[in-house]
This record gives structure tokens, sequence and C-alpha cells, in this order.
């Protein structure tokens, strides 16, 4: 959960702006209150930001996150909604309302910042990146786990060989589906996907900035005429380095990222912002820890430990603020929430029904008939 | 047909769900208490609702034009005693005369005396709070079916095992890490039901006649012990049998000062005056109970040792068991015919198992 940060504390992780940032909330739902709720809080008691609107059709869902912000103003809609150019609006909606949320706040001169996945498709997202780019506004899309020290740290080893060539990796993440959700989630024309379309964004993206795009990618699901809780991606890069990637809604997995490579295996547990574990090839342990802040010689300060999970939710909010200001470069600009989705769509779009070898042939039979009447994003 | 499963989301409503949709069974309505329960049943084109499976009012509307209702939610043992009463209330509201709520062999205790069968009287009080909740539910249920004129069958499984099942993957879990143990050789009897035996037998619940209304025990054919069950799991699961601890005497379990707090705190009339207490208090106590429960920290001049096994009370009492319960009450009146054999379920959960820790091949 994303805790107490002090005005201090920010300003160490991001260059403050000189005035508070005017802050519209769209969306009430699980995420507003598990994620932007607190950070929000932290940031406008700091006085980088002051929320002046809530956002939501359900007045329960607005009045829970108003406690939070008693100024706010409340709205059912967006339309409903007053503010001057240059406010931020946080688009926080289920993904079937992103495009023409974003689309509505551009027009009328907020700049966006998109909670993922950006979009119910690749078009649908391009609409939203061509509409900011025409009213001059900033576009921005959550996807917070760039700003793990681990994510980076990860794209390093992959991108520099700090230990040699990627040889192969496997990602298992998910587990039994206990996120506080509304019924939104499981609404085909309010969320296009299952598993893969929520933490397979996140998953996406982190390999195709630290990997590229792949040469070639295999998919397959347990939907039978409904959405996906389990999805299984094998991928190919140049290099004849190999992936595989499994995400559940149903069991627990490992919740873990382990990529070996040529000399050694670095292995990230899901979520844990700023640890890692590192087995240097021949060594005979693994070494498990925090990543703190590189020190100069004579390390006579203690260490500090890089940022944490909440920190980097807030980092990625405070680079959006200081984006707007032209004090920052934004770090995650729509374009970016593209490969993801082109990614998902690609995954749908060649979709097979995986093996359940519990059923019998003549439920499999069945299981794949029923498969067949998937839909594909659209 | 139209029947509605009340905790579609669960174990027992997951498989459920799979075997009625995909073999031509009954249309499902699938009712799940939260829209988070809802990610195994949305795998498939249903009709769904939420619904609480204490909220009357809620069900009853879910309920509305179905034939039957079958009953697998859980709980806690205060919910477990409320539900039946809310389901036939439901039930009756809507319209639906049929209902099949999911027992437990439990209701007889996990060690029973041999000979026990559906005619035994049952023990109100027993070590296990879950079984004593189970009993009471299994009275409250029928007696609500008989005031409202309802056809009420309570199925009362054993161990029940195959894909998602807790006792595969904890089995698997216990197995792997080296904490699997086994009373006395594991000559107990181990009362298993494989899972598609179990919808068998709710299936002929739904077709048979009013008057087989009543209670009935189900397990697979095979009379199976503890030793055969934890043997084919550990051939499945590439596991030395040596790394099973074998155990020759049980320990005795004493009910914590926790655990009598936690049962008081789910008991109905606490739990309506909860909302009155201050949040901050709540947190406190919550606080206290967590701390109090982690076990102290070892001392640091213990040498390694091996993982030791993981006893339960329930496992304790179960490996005890000397009694295969019977189902001829099912074969006579519901022609309930347990096809899937021990081994072929056993084989189709460790399929289930692989596949869930990401054991898929894909086509090349």
């Amino acid at each position: 959960m994303p805790g107490r940060v002090t005005k201090t504390a920010i300003t160490e992780l991001s260059t403050s702006p000189s005035t508070s940032r005017r802050i519209i909330l769209v969306g009430c739902g699980a995420v507003a209150r598990q994620f932007y709720v607190p950070a929000l809080r932290a940031l406008q008691n700091a006085g980088l930001v002051r929320v002046s609107a809530i956002v939501d059709p359900s007045v329960t869902a607005r009045e829970i996150v108003a406690r939070s912000f008693a100024r706010a103003g409340q709205a059912a809609s967006l339309e409903q909604t007053t503010a001057p150019a240059g406010t931020l609006a946080i688009i926080a909606s289920p993904p079937g309302f992103h495009a023409a949320q974003t689309i509505a706040a551009v027009e009328r001169g907020w700049h966006v910042l998109c909670e993922k996945p950006m979009a119910s498709s690749v078009s649908a997202a391009t609409d939203m990146i061509a509409a900011a780019q025409r009213h001059q506004r900033l576009l921005a899309v959550g996807l917070y786990k760039r700003f793990f020290p681990a994510s980076r740290y990860i794209r390093g080893l992959c991108r520099d060989w700090l230990l040699g060539p990627l040889v192969e990796f496997s990602i298992r993440e998910g587990g039994p589906f206990r996120w506080p959700a509304g019924p939104s989630f499981f609404d085909r024309a309010q969320t296009p996907g299952g598993v893969l379309f929520d933490i397979g964004v996140h998953v996406f993206d982190l390999l195709g900035w630290w990997l590229g795009e792949p040469a070639a990618v295999r998919y397959a699901d347990d939907a039978m005429g409904g959405l996906e809780t389990n999805a299984f991606v094998e991928l190919d890069y140049p290099d004849k380095v190999r992936g595989r990637v499994h995400l559940s809604r149903d069991w627990p997995t490992a919740q873990q990222y382990r990529f070996v490579f040529e000399r050694g295996v670095v292995t990230w547990k899901v979520n844990d912002a700023n640890g890692l574990t590192v087995q240097l090839s021949g060594a005979s342990a693994s070494l498990q820890g925090t990543l703190v802040a590189a020190q100069a010689p004579p390390f006579l300060a203690e260490p500090r430990p890089l940022e944490s999970h909440a920190q980097c939710f807030i980092l990625q909010l405070c680079n959006v603020v200081a984006a707007i200001a032209g004090e920052e470069t934004l770090l995650v600009p729509g374009e970016d929430g593209l490969p993801s989705l082109r990614m998902i769509e690609q995954c749908y779009a060649h979709r097979s029904l995986v093996d359940q070898p519990w059923l019998t042939s003549a439920e499999a039979a069945r299981a794949h008939e029923f498969s067949a009447s998937v839909g594909v994003t659209s | 047909m139209k029947v509605a499963v009340i905790g579609a989301g669960g174990f027992i409503g997951t498989r459920l769900i799979e075997q009625f949709h995909l073999g031509g069974g009954p249309t499902v309505v699938a009712l799940v208490r939260r829209p988070s329960s809802l990610a195994l049943p949305a795998r498939f084109s249903l009709e769904t609702h939420l619904a609480d499976a204490l909220d009357i009012d809620a069900m009853a509307r879910a309920i509305s034009g179905c034939t039957a209702v079958i009953h697998t939610a859980l709980g806690d043992p205060a919910q477990i005693e409320r539900m039946p009463v809310a389901l036939c209330l439901a039930a009756a509201a809507a319209g639906v005369r049929r209902l099949v709520y999911l027992s437990s062999a439990s209701v007889h205790g996990q060690n029973p005396a041999p000979g026990t069968d559906e005619s035994t009287p049952l023990k109100v009080h027993q070590s296990l709070d879950y079984n004593s909740a189970k009993i009471r539910a299994e009275h409250k249920f029928f007696a609500e079916c008989r005031r409202h004129s309802l056809v009420g069958f309570a199925l009362r499984p054993g161990i029940v095992y195959g894909p998602r099942s807790r006792w595969i993957g904890d089995l698997a879990t216990d197995l792997i890490e080296g904490r699997a143990w086994l009373y006395e050789g594991g000559r107990g009897i181990c009362n298993g039901v494989y899972i598609d035996n179990l919808v068998t037998a709710i299936a002929c619940c739904l077709h048979a006649t009013d008057d087989a209304a009543g209670a009935y025990l189900i397990g697979d054919a095979e009379k199976i012990t503890w030793e055969q069950f934890y043997r084919t799991a550990a051939v499945h699961l590439d596991v030395s049998w040596k790394q099973i601890h074998e155990i020759t005497r049980l320990p005795a379990f004493k009910r914590s000062w926790q655990d009598r707090a936690g049962r008081a705190a789910a008991h109905p009339f606490v739990q309506r005056l909860l909302p009155l207490v201050p949040r901050g208090l709540k947190s406190r106590a919550r606080a206290v109970l967590s701390a109090s429960a982690l076990a102290p920290r070892p001392d640091s001049w213990t040498i390694p040792d091996r993982p030791g096994p993981r006893i339960t009370q329930e496992m304790a009492l179960l490996q005890q068991c000397a009694w295969k319960f019977p189902h001829t009450r099912a074969e006579q009146h519901l022609d309930y015919r347990p096809a899937v054999t021990f081994e072929t379920g056993m084989e189709r959960s460790f399929a289930w198992w692989r596949f869930a820790q990401g054991g898929v091949s894909f086509a090349a």
C-alpha cells in the first residue's frame, strides 16, 4: 500500500514544481482507492497537487474517495466538470471508457494520465495520442512499474549485458483473484479481456522496455466463451532467446520473474520494487538483497534503499506533474502504451485453447467449440 | 433445465460448472458473493449474479426461473449455520422447489465409529467447530425445507479431491517442501471422492424423485488408505517416499486463546455489535491477535533441521479413521454410481496441478 511520504522525501524523488497542480480524478473504483487516493493525498499534503474534482457515476464510490479530499467537487460525468486548461485529469475508470474520456479531457485543454490498460484497442489508443497531439496536451500512461529500481536494474542487465547476454526467461505472475474489483472487470463491454488484458499489460510493457519486440509469439488461454483466467505465452527473440509467461487469476503462481543470463540468474519477486536475487554462475549461493543508492567512497553514510513500491507510484505522478511544468521529460508518454496493447491484440488474434487435461474428451471437444466463439478485442 | 449454483467461484462450483456447461448438462446460473469471485465462472458465457449467500432478496432475484438451486458456498462456522435458512427463504420466495445442499461427511466426525451411515445420530458437540456448524446447518436445512415444502437433498462427501482441491494443492506443497506426514504408516481410511463423482451425485439429486429427498453420504467406489493416497501423489509429483515423516504419536490439540477470541468475534451477536466499535480499537485488537499468533523467533544457537511435519488437528483425526463411509443409500435412492476410479481421479488431479504450475506445452 502506498504509505506516508513527506515533502522532503518527494522532493528527493522528483523536482518539485513551483505551484500545486490541479487534479481531476476520473473513476473512483478499486485502482483509484488503492493507489491514486493515498498517492494524491501524500502529494496534496506536501503541497504539490490539489485534487479539485472527483468524477464517477456512482455516488457511493465518489463519497468514499471524497473522504480524503473534502474540498474537491463531485460530478457524475466528465461533462459536468469544469476546470481550467492545464489541469491534469487522471483517468482511472474501466478501460472501455479510457479513449472517450481522454479525448474529451484533452479537448478541454487538460493534460491526461491514463491508467493501464491505456485503451480497449490499439486503434482507440492511437486516437487518444492523436487527440493529445492535436490539442498540444500531455498524455501519460500509468505504467508505474517502469519506475521500480528493480525494473531499471533488469533493463540495464538486458541491454548492457552486465551478466552477459540473456539466454532465456520465465515469468509467472498472479494467483486467486482477490482484487476488490467491480463487476466491470468481467463485463466485456467495459473490460474486453481477462488476465492478459490486466496484468499482461505490465508484463508486456516491461518486456518491451527491456528486450524490444519479439520475433515470434505463441499464445493460449482458457477462455471458453468468456474471459481468460489463465494465459500462457511463449516468446522468441533474436539470438535464440526464448521466454515463457504464465499469468493466472486462478491458482497461486511463483510470483516471480526469472532471467537467465550467460553469467548468472536474476530473480525478481513480483512488485518487490527494490529487491532482487542474483545467482552468479559458478557461485555456491544466491545473493538476495535490496537495491541501494550507488555510493562514492569513502562510504561514510548508511546506504539508502532505493524507492519502494508505493514511492514508485508517487514518483510517476511527480514525473507527470513535473513534465507538465516543463521541468522533466515525461517518462511514460502515450506512445509507450501502444506496444503492450499491440502484443495483447496479437495474442488474442492468434489465441488457441490451452489443453486442460482434467477435462473428459467430450468436455474438451465442447470447450474447443466455445473457445472458437471468443472474440478478439475490437 | 436451468439450475443456480451458489458459490460458483469455489472449487466445487468451478468443476460443477465445467461439467454441466461443457458436458451438455443443465443451463447454469452462477451466483458469487463478490465480483472477484467471477474470475473462473467468467471463462464461460454464462448468466452470472452477485448475491451473498446470506442475502435472501438478492438470492431470490438471482434464482428466479431456475428449476433447482445447488448450494456450494463456504463460510466461517457462524455463516455456515445461517446459510441454509437464507437459502430456503430465498428459494421459497423465488418459487424454486428443489435444493441440493453441500453438507459434509464431517457431520459424523473425521474419525467415525465403524458402522456409521446416514442413519447414525449426529453429535452436535465436536472437537472441530466446522463439524458442529455443518451439523447445525444440516438440521436447519431440513427444518426449513419442511417448513416451506421444499425438496431438499444434503450431500455428505468426504475428502473431495480433484482440480483446484486443497487436498491436492496442500498435499503437493507439503510433499515438495518435505512437510507431509503419515500416522502409523497411513493405514487410516481416506474417505475420498473425486470431484466428478460428487458432481454426478449432484446431477442425480436434480433428477431424483421428490420422495428421495434426504441426506446422502457420497464417496468413491474404492476403499483407499492415506498411505495409498499419499503414495499415488508422491509418484505423480516424483517426490521420494523417504521425504514423508512417519508419525507414531500425535500431539494434543488445545484451543488457543486466539482461537477462542476469533470464535467469539465470529458470533452473530458480536458481528452485529462490531460496527459500533471504533475502527482504531478494532485495528489494535487485530494487531495484537496477529502479533501473538506469530511463532516465537528461534534461538540462534540451533542446528538447522529438515522441515518438520505440518500436523493439523483435522488431518490428525482423519488419519485415524478406520471406517469407509458407505454410499449404499445414494446408490439405492439416487442411482448414484461413482464412474471415475481413484486412479483416474488422481491422474486428472495431478494433470491439473502441473497445469497450475505453468506446465503447458505449445503446439509446434
